[in-house]
């Protein structure tokens, strides 16, 4: 009986090793990770243009992750791109005057939206509204700029200098 | 030769022919196999004696005829049903086959375990009993490939008994037994026979050992029944084929010969004889 | 039943026999599904077979896993440096993995150190007349040794993968963090908003599954109808390997073509 115990035994082991490893790669490495556990609040903020920003794109604040992208629509009035912030709830003293970017991480990584906080003493809060933002640095853009020499073909928002894209 | 049909025959071929690589093996075989007797199945090598028990067995099917095994005809059986026929055969395999990821214990229980829910004390000593009869119950913690040829055709043996089936088929028990074994394996069979009233089909070319287990001897050759008798009456032989085959003479009916072209001719001595 | 499936004499052309052996492996699988049902009954003899080809394959699908991930990492890094773009290193490694490096090659080590076994194992059970007593015993060989075989397999060949993909994400972070320097929180952030679960984890554990079908599928169908001569089980085993990598890399591009 010994021998086929232990063959049920390290069968069950595997079996079980090869689920974790599963979980782990399904968990841990992709943007299921980024899936925030606790309660959030939601943040409106409203860009000319999102560039390739996707659903659950991290939001960060100093380089940390405070939540995600929930969700990217068009608000037909203004034709500008009206992203929905959700925000853990324990960073719950965020300016309401802080300031959003949407960021890439290196040249080739993803985007993502960066919150520079302001100095108002009132915070953000379920349904609160980002009113200082700025759009995607779009490559094209940043090339045709750099052709041009400076004239910036059609932003309205001002954009920052090219060193912003250090973040990440 | 005609046959006389056997009262009670738990086996009965009738009219069986079987072509193998383009040979004929069986050219009209019949035969009976009476129930409760030890019936010996002799012939040249080659004659078909293993393929004649795979037949039995539905292992291989004929091209035509019939083969009734305790009333059913098994070329005709669905997969459940031959193989409710083979729990209550047992089959010594001619080269033992035993499983060899399993011990010699493990073996003799396989068929009890596949096919019988039983207590493992009471499988314990079934498998044990029926080691102790071939004298190896010392040897059931020993793989296969640890077994010399004669201990592995003893521990085939156990395996095929372990169900005290209805028909056991033997092909070949005695090779490679030393004289004690070998007494011990006839003792055996006689016994299984006798006391539990098992039918037996023994394939065996030693006449000395049959003649003292078997009640009935089939001889076939060419394809058919040649010769057919107790062993005495064979023994003494009345025709051509009993003589050659129990004199052991090269020239006679039966040819020494595998079926082959002109002899003269393969060896290139083309046109000699013209 | 097994003895319909015995070797066949060569029929004609190659492209006859060719056909021939796929139609005869096809109705093989259809066998084997057909025989789960009674396979059931052997779950030992199942869960045997697993750890003989899967917990016993362990060690060679996890040191390669290292050395696959550890030599990506140096190559992507050598490679992202040149457009600046090294941050994305995490992601590359772990989309390379997951979607095609950890199912295909999993899949060949495991022809070669799993199916091969099998081959041989199930040529020689047949070559000494095992499979016969099996028969004779009221043991269907189908049910008992070739599906337990044949489910193992599959059931192993993803959970491999996985175990490959996670060693190589292991080899790429000391080759790519702790020796290259990329920052950690950059390899690890950049790919966890980059992997997809579905995408790219589920459809590569679909691919080794895949793998894994036709993987074990030839080698049992190669081992049962295996000449029953060595030189005939030698023959088999080598097909095993052969016609299974094939198999692996053209399905592999189908794969990926119509289902990624
Ligand atoms: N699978 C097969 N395919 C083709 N021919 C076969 C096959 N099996 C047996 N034969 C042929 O059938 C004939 C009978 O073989 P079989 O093994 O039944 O002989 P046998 O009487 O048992 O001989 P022995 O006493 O040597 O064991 C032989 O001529 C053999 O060549
Ligand atoms: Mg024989």
């Amino acid at each position: 009986m010994n021998p086929r115990r232990s063959f049920a035994a390290g069968t069950g082991l595997f079996i079980l090793l090869g689920f974790a490893a599963l979980a782990y790669l399904a968990t841990q490495t992709s943007s299921v990770a980024n899936f925030s556990s606790g309660p959030t609040y939601d943040v409106v903020a409203q860009f000319d243009n999102v560039g390739s920003l996707k659903d659950r794109a991290p939001v960060k604040v100093a380089g940390v992750r405070v939540g995600s992208v929930k969700s990217i629509q068009l608000d037909s009035q203004s034709m500008e791109a009206k992203v929905t912030l959700a925000i853990d709830t324990r960073y719950n003293d965020i300016p309401d005057d802080s300031f959003a970017k949407i960021m890439t991480s290196g040249l080739l990584g993803d985007q993502f939206v960066a919150l520079s906080p302001g100095g108002s003493p009132s915070v953000l809060k379920n349904g609160s509204r980002i009113i200082n933002t700025q759009s995607a640095m779009q490559l094209e853009d940043l090339i045709g700029k750099f052709l041009v020499g400076g004239s910036s073909p059609a932003k309205s928002s001002s954009t920052g200098a090219a060193g912003g894209k250090s973040g990440g | 030769m005609p046959i006389e049909a056997v009262a009670d025959a738990l086996v009965e071929v009738r009219d069986l022919t079987t072509m193998l690589s383009g040979k004929a093996v069986f050219d009209g075989l019949s035969l009976d196999i009476p129930r409760g007797k030890v019936t010996a199945i002799m012939g040249p090598s080659g004659t078909g004696k293993t393929t004649l028990l795979k037949h039995i067995t539905g292992q291989m099917r004929p091209d035509r005829g019939t083969l009734r095994v305790d009333g059913q005809n098994v070329p005709t059986l669905g997969r459940e049903a031959l193989y409710a026929l083979r729990e209550r055969i047992g089959y010594l395999f001619q080269n033992s086959a035993l499983l060899t990821d399993y011990d010699v214990f493990e073996n003799v229980a396989f068929p009890l375990r596949q096919h019988a829910r039983l207590p493992e004390v009471l499988l314990r000593n079934i498998v044990l009993t029926k080691l102790q009869a071939v004298g190896l119950r010392g040897a059931a913690r020993l793989m296969p490939s640890e077994l010399s040829g004669g201990m592995a055709r003893r521990v085939a043996l156990a395996r095929a008994i372990v169900f005290d089936p209805m028909l056991i088929l033997y092909d070949e028990p005695f090779v490679g037994l030393d004289p004690i074994a070998l007494n011990q394996v006839l003792k055996l069979i006689r016994t299984l026979n006798r006391t539990l009233g098992i039918t037996s089909i023994l394939v065996a070319h030693e006449f000395a050992a049959v003649r003292q287990v078997a009640d009935l001897v089939h001889l076939i050759a060419n394809g058919r029944l040649v010769a057919s008798g107790t062993p005495q009456q064979l023994a003494r032989g009345e025709s051509d084929w009993t003589r050659q085959f129990f004199g052991g003479e090269a020239d006679g009916p039966v040819p020494f010969q595998y079926p082959a072209g002109d002899y003269a001719a393969a060896l290139g001595f083309t046109g000699a004889a013209a | 039943m097994s003895a319909d499936m015995k070797s066949r004499p060569p029929r004609g052309g190659m492209l006859v026999d060719g056909l021939a052996q796929v139609g005869d492996c096809g109705l093989f699988l259809l066998n084997m599904l057909g025989a789960i049902p009674r396979s059931l009954r052997y779950l030992r003899e199942i869960s045997r077979q697993i750890w003989f080809v899967g917990a016993m394959s362990l060690v060679i699908i996890m040191i390669s896993g290292l050395f696959v991930g550890m030599v990506l990492a140096l190559q992507l890094y050598y490679t992202l440096s040149i457009f600046g773009g090294t941050a994305a290193l995490g992601t590359v490694v772990a989309l390379s993995l997951y979607r095609e490096l950890g199912p295909v090659i999993t899949a060949l080590l495991f022809a070669g150190r799993a199916g091969t076994a099998m081959t041989a194992e199930i040529g020689l059970m047949r070559a000494t007349d095992q499979l016969a007593a099996m028969e004779m015993m009221a043991v269907d060989p189908i049910a008992f040794v070739a599906t337990p075989r044949f489910l193992a397999g599959v059931i192993a060949m993803p959970l491999l993968a996985n175990v490959f993909s996670m060693l190589g994400l292991l080899g790429a972070h000391l080759v790519g963090v702790t020796w290259l320097g990329v920052d950690n929180g950059t390899f690890w952030s950049n790919m966890t908003s980059n992997v997809d679960v579905w995408k790219d984890i589920a459809n590569g554990t679909w691919k080794a599954l895949a793998f894994g079908v036709v993987v074990s599928l030839i080698a049992v169908f190669q081992g049962y109808t295996a000449p029953p001569t060595s030189e005939g089980v030698a023959y088999a085993t080598t097909r095993t390997v052969v016609f299974a990598s094939i198999v692996v890399l053209a399905l592999d591009f189908v794969m990926t073509a119509f289902l990624m």
